[in-house]
This record gives structure tokens, C-alpha cells and sequence, in this order.
């Protein structure tokens, strides 16, 4: 996949309030001819978002059909809120995500501390327009607004003792309620996730800052979050406070909780099933039939050859 | 309280989960319908289970074989939410799974069971069949490690189903021994 930039001019692209106003014509029309409270409920499920971000725009050339904000917004795991993934929308009002600082430390040449803010201003954001597969078996096409990781490990220029990357979410009892419950916390916390280095300098792996052109809401692990599309999404740790360059591999949550079933790669592979349920296919998210999973969500070309001499079958 | 009503009321879940899925259109209904029914199969099976232990207080024996068709009722659509939408009616996928994993053959052997006591439910078959109707017994431990398996993690609100579940297993096998050594 390529993103090289396309001379677009300002005026070439339909701008988002005319796009949507379109759209909202349309189902008005829709409304005229069935008026009822089903179309109307349909107008304010297909809301989207003001754009507040700075970016240069995916061309989309797949194709993929994107899920709506809505789908989006309103289907999270994030058990640090709940475990019911539609209860997390409402709960996450208590994540403050601005100001917000992630310290960066391990074996780097000077550990820092940097805002969220800052690393916007750094770097320049760009849309990415990923599918994203969940290990429960749904999945969902989500355009990301962010920056490669690999921009992030180049500033932190890490040492070459260095071979993983180690992420964690913020642990905060005041602002994760799941974290206040102690044993009876759905999972250990803080959530630690992590990456082999060249996994994390692949160009795929991004550091999402947004979606839909609009900064993270909440629950999608605002205000930063990883993406690595060819990883079941648990891999895509959310509300990241500490990021941390080490030299042996990271003891995932997941794994953590429970090894037989989640391992450290976690890469979407149809042909490995989860131990409870076949990863053959997948749910996608609004609709009844299912699709066929793609060995790495599709995107082989891009990473298949992290893993030429790993036995994927050993380590899921 | 008479049948109808109560044949409506027990209805009613079904009709709300239609709703959700053609009207409302839940973001992911194979997995709304596979919570929904599931909830409702294993509350109706251990409320029917439990009609015995609280007969001294309100006597629903005359329906308890209501409620017991309901909660197979839920679990058919259960299964067939598994064969139909999940499965896409491929038959080999279905045995395969039901061989396969256990999450999937211990749901498969209490389907199966509550298939049985549901067709020897009739009369002329109860007569000749109640007696394996203890079975129900084995579904319920069944069922209960088919739905903890169901989750990723436990939250605080399933240690409480399975803390009540728990009650009233024990509160079953007590009746047991009493109703055993009485005898």
C-alpha cells in the first residue's frame, strides 16, 4: 500500500459539512416518503464528526467500506471501563485526555517526557484507512488519523540493546473505574502491550491520534492510541501514559491473563483458531453475513516477511 | 395467574429481541443474539429448576413445564443462531466445532438434552420419561461452564450470576439429600 501524496487541490475535494449535508438530504428525503421514528432514529446514527485535525487524506484505494462513526464509537472494549462493549461509551466520560504526557524511557540514549499536543505539532498527521479485527471474531474498517511509530522511535533513538517496545495504558483509579475493583477487576492493570522492534518500524504501525478527522473520543483510547492492523486488535493498546524500550520480550496483558488462549504476536491468521472459537471468518460489524479472514487482516504484502521463519502456529 | 398471560409474557423477550436486531440494528447481532438467548435459556432453566424449592411459598408446579419449554425455546434459538448465521448452514463446520471445542460440545450435549426433555415433555412420553428428566442437572453445570467460557474475563456483575447460581445449585442438592434420606 502506498500513501504517497496526490495534488489534490482544496477545491477538488467536496468538504465534509457538504458531503454530510448530502447525505442528510437524502435520508430527508427518505424521512419525507416513510416518516417514521425508525429513519429518524437511522438520520442521527449516521452523524459525523467536525473535522479538528490536520492531516493528509487516505485515497481509499482498496476501497474499503468504511464502518460509520457511530459503529465505531459505540462498540469498544476497553475493560479498563467495563467489559460490556457497549457500556463503555457511556462510562468513559471520566478519562481526562487533555493535557496529556507519555513518558518514554528504557534503554534510549535520554529518557523525556512529551505531550500528546506536542507530538502533534512534531509530526505530521495523515489518515489511515485500516481494517481491524477483533480476536472475539467482529471486525470493522476504521480511518485513523495519526503518525507512524517509527517516526517516535527515531526521536527516542533508542539503543541498540533495545529489541522490543513495551506500551502501557494510563493507570489511574480516578479516571478507569475497572482499576478501583482489585481482584475483581475484569483484567491486571495497567494494560502493557508490546511489539519486536521491526514489527514497530513497520510503516503500517501507526500512533492514532483521531478518527474520522476528529480527535479520539474516549472509548476508541484517546488521546493516543496504537494501530497495527495485521494484529488482532487487542494488540491495539489505547490510552498509552508510558512507552519503554527493552530488551526482552514484554509480558502482554493477555497473555498474562491467560496464555493458552492469547499470545505475544497475536497476528490475524484464519488458519490458527482461537482455542473457544474459529478465526475463519468474521462479523462485520452491521451486518448478518460474515466475511472470510485474511491471513494478516489482508495485509501480507506489507508484513509477511517479519515472519518467514516463525512458526505462527506456536506463536499465535 | 393463568397460562396465556404467562405464554405472552415469556414471549416477550423474544419480540424485544427482534427489535433490537431488525429495527434497532445492534452493531453486531450474531453476537447480540448468541448473549441474549443464552441469558435468557439459563435464567429460565434455573428459575425453573428453583419452582420446587420455593413451592411451600408460591406453588408454580402446574407451569413449571411452561417455563421449561420457554427456556428450550430460547436455547433453539440459540443453536440455531450457532447453525444458521454463525455455522452458514455448513454442516461440516458444525461437526467439526461441536468435536473440536470443548466451549462448543459442552453448549452442543445440553442442547441436545433439553432437546430430549422438551419431546418427552408430552404425557403419554413424561410417564414413561421423567425419570431422566434429572438430567436437567447436568445441563445446569454444563451451561454454567458453556457461559463462563463465553466470556473473555469475568466482570463483577457474573461473579454475582455465578455467585446465585452457585445458591441455588446448592440449595437443589440439599433438597436432594433430604428428599433421599426421608424416603
Amino acid at each position: 500500500m502506498k500513501f504517497e501524496s496526490v495534488n489534490l487541490k482544496d477545491k477538488d475535494i467536496t468538504s465534509e459539512e457538504l458531503f454530510n449535508n448530502r447525505r442528510k438530504f437524502l435520508k430527508l428525503g427518505a424521512a419525507a416518503v416513510v416518516a417514521n421514528s425508525a429513519v429518524v432514529d437511522l438520520l442521527a446514527k449516521d452523524k459525523y464528526p467536525t473535522s479538528n485535525l490536520n492531516y493528509k487524506k487516505d485515497l481509499n484505494e482498496l476501497n474499503l467500506d468504511l464502518s460509520t462513526f457511530d459503529q465505531i464509537t459505540s462498540y469498544n472494549n476497553f475493560y479498563e471501563f467495563s467489559t460490556g462493549k457497549e457500556k463503555v461509551k457511556k462510562l468513559s466520560h471520566t478519562l481526562k485526555p487533555d493535557p496529556w504526557s507519555i513518558t518514554i524511557d528504557g534503554l534510549v540514549e535520554k529518557s523525556f517526557q512529551i505531550d500528546v499536543s506536542e507530538l502533534i505539532k512534531k509530526f505530521s498527521l495523515e489518515e489511515r484507512i485500516y481494517r481491524f479485527r477483533c480476536v472475539e471474531g467482529w471486525s470493522m474498517v476504521v480511518p485513523w488519523v495519526g503518525f507512524e511509530l517509527a517516526k517516535l522511535i527515531k526521536l527516542a533513538s533508542p539503543l541498540s540493546a533495545a529489541k522490543y517496545i513495551r506500551f502501557e495504558t494510563l493507570f489511574d483509579k480516578e479516571q478507569f473505574p475497572d482499576q478501583k475493583r482489585g481482584i475483581f477487576g475484569a483484567i491486571p492493570y495497567p494494560y502493557v502491550e508490546g511489539l519486536r522492534l521491526d514489527e514497530a518500524m513497520n510503516p503500517l504501525a501507526i500512533l492514532s491520534v483521531g478518527l474520522y478527522g476528529k480527535t479520539l473520543e474516549n472509548q476508541n483510547g484517546a488521546p493516543i492510541r496504537l494501530v497495527v492492523p495485521w494484529k488482532y486488535g487487542f494488540k491495539s493498546i489505547k490510552s498509552i501514559s508510558k512507552i519503554s524500550f527493552v530488551a526482552d520480550e514484554p509480558l502482554n496483558t493477555w497473555q498474562k491473563a491467560n496464555s493458552k488462549e492469547y499470545g505475544f504476536y497475536a497476528n490475524v491468521n484464519p488458519n490458527v483458531d482461537h482455542p473457544r472459537w474459529s478465526q475463519a471468518k468474521e462479523r462485520v460489524l452491521g451486518k448478518f453475513f460474515k466475511q472470510k479472514t485474511q491471513l494478516f487482516n489482508g495485509y501480507e504484502k506489507e508484513v509477511g516477511h517479519l515472519y518467514a521463519n516463525l512458526d505462527m502456529r506456536k506463536y499465535f | 395467574m393463568n397460562k396465556v398471560l404467562l405464554f405472552v409474557i415469556l414471549l416477550l423477550p423474544a419480540f424485544f429481541l427482534l427489535y433490537n436486531v431488525l429495527i434497532i440494528e445492534v452493531n453486531d447481532p450474531i453476537k447480540y443474539i448468541y448473549t441474549f438467548t443464552g441469558t435468557c435459556a439459563i435464567s429460565l432453566l434455573f428459575f425453573t429448576t428453583s419452582i420446587s424449592l420455593i413451592k411451600s411459598k408460591i406453588n408454580l408446579l402446574k407451569y413449571r413445564r411452561m417455563f421449561g419449554l420457554f427456556a428450550f425455546f430460547y436455547a433453539f434459538i440459540h443453536f440455531l443462531n450457532f447453525f444458521v448465521f454463525d455455522a452458514e448452514l455448513d454442516i461440516d463446520f458444525v461437526i467439526k466445532e461441536s468435536l473440536d471445542k470443548p466451549f462448543v460440545y459442552l453448549g452442543m450435549i445440553s442442547f441436545l438434552i433439553l432437546f430430549f426433555m422438551a419431546v418427552t415433555s408430552i404425557k403419554s412420553l413424561y410417564k414413561k420419561y421423567n425419570k431422566y428428566h434429572r438430567l436437567v442437572y447436568i445441563v445446569l453445570v454444563l451451561i454454567t461452564i458453556h457461559f463462563v467460557m463465553a466470556q473473555k474475563a469475568l466482570s463483577v456483575e457474573q461473579w454475582f450470576y455465578l455467585f446465585v447460581i452457585f445458591v441455588i445449585l446448592y440449595l437443589k442438592f440439599m433438597q436432594r439429600k433430604s428428599l433421599l434420606t426421608n424416603r
